[in-house]
């Protein structure tokens, strides 16, 4: 399926395994490709995304909510309680070591998986994003098909996008417009 | 407002979403110290029988929801 990606593209998906495995997810989802087209410097993803002013710090830290171990929305929700998660986390730290909380969760996923799998909404992304590149006559899956992929995948990666100003239909007539440019230059 | 009070305000808040994030939040804090105790407890040579003890749950609970990390 990968043959027609671009080198860019390409780095989408190896990051986004990256993203998955640093994040302790058990697959790869919608998410991780967001969060790895922003770690491929000078896509046109980038570009299209700042045309929609859409705040990058911003994704970010949508994304870290999104989190599976115990992110800053966590310590949020528990501290409702009266629980303090830095400090429950700092005291496990101290008997078992850097880090032993977060790993905790990962370790199950770990043993059961060395290869991480895409999930279906994963799938659905790259899927779309092979549709939109077609339907533009473009001959290669780049970044920017990828995005619009997301933007229509219907997960929490299109709900953070939409969220932060971008739009489906606005998108694509940049893409078409971007690369059409690029063609001509 | 204080820091007991504001704790206090929200942990008597009748928002659901603040209520149901909480409880999902101590779940996911449940599940990571759980498993962190598990796991000390099986390098440190107990048996599924004395870890579901203290833990007051049955052996097969344990046992079944820990078998996938290999020990």
């Amino acid at each position: 399926m990968f043959e027609r990606f671009t080198d860019k593209a390409r780095r989408v998906v190896v990051l986004a395994q990256e993203e998955a495995r640093d994040r302790r997810a058990d697959a790869i989802r919608a998410e991780h490709l967001l969060a790895a087209l922003y770690r491929v410097p000078d896509n046109l993803a980038l570009t299209v995304l700042e045309a929609h002013s859409v705040d990058a710090e911003g994704v970010r830290a949508d994304l870290d909510g999104l989190r599976d171990g115990l992110g800053p929305a966590d310590a949020q929700a528990l501290a409702t309680l009266g629980i303090d998660l830095d400090e429950v986390r700092r005291q496990v730290e101290d008997t078992f070591g850097e880090g032993a909380l977060d790993r905790a969760r990962g370790r199950a996923r770990r043993w059961s998986a060395g290869h991480i799998p895409f999930d279906r909404g994963a799938k659905k992304v790259l899927e779309l994003a092979l549709r939109e590149a077609l339907r533009m006559g473009h001959g290669y899956i780049g970044c920017e098909h990828v995005l619009l992929g997301l933007l229509n995948s219907g997960g929490p990666a299109q709900t953070i996008l939409v969220a932060r100003g971008a739009r489906l239909d606005s998108a694509r007539v940049i893409v078409e417009e971007l690369v059409r440019w690029r063609r001509a230059g | 407002m204080s820091d007991a009070t504001k704790v206090a305000a929200a942990a008597s808040s009748r928002d659901p979403a603040v209520g149901l994030a909480a409880v999902a939040s101590l779940r996911g804090l449940l599940e990571s110290l759980e498993e962190l105790q598990v796991t000390n407890a099986r390098d440190q040579g107990w048996s599924w029988q004395q870890i579901a003890d203290v833990l007051r749950v049955s052996r097969q609970a344990v046992h079944k929801k820990y078998r996938r990390f290999g020990f």
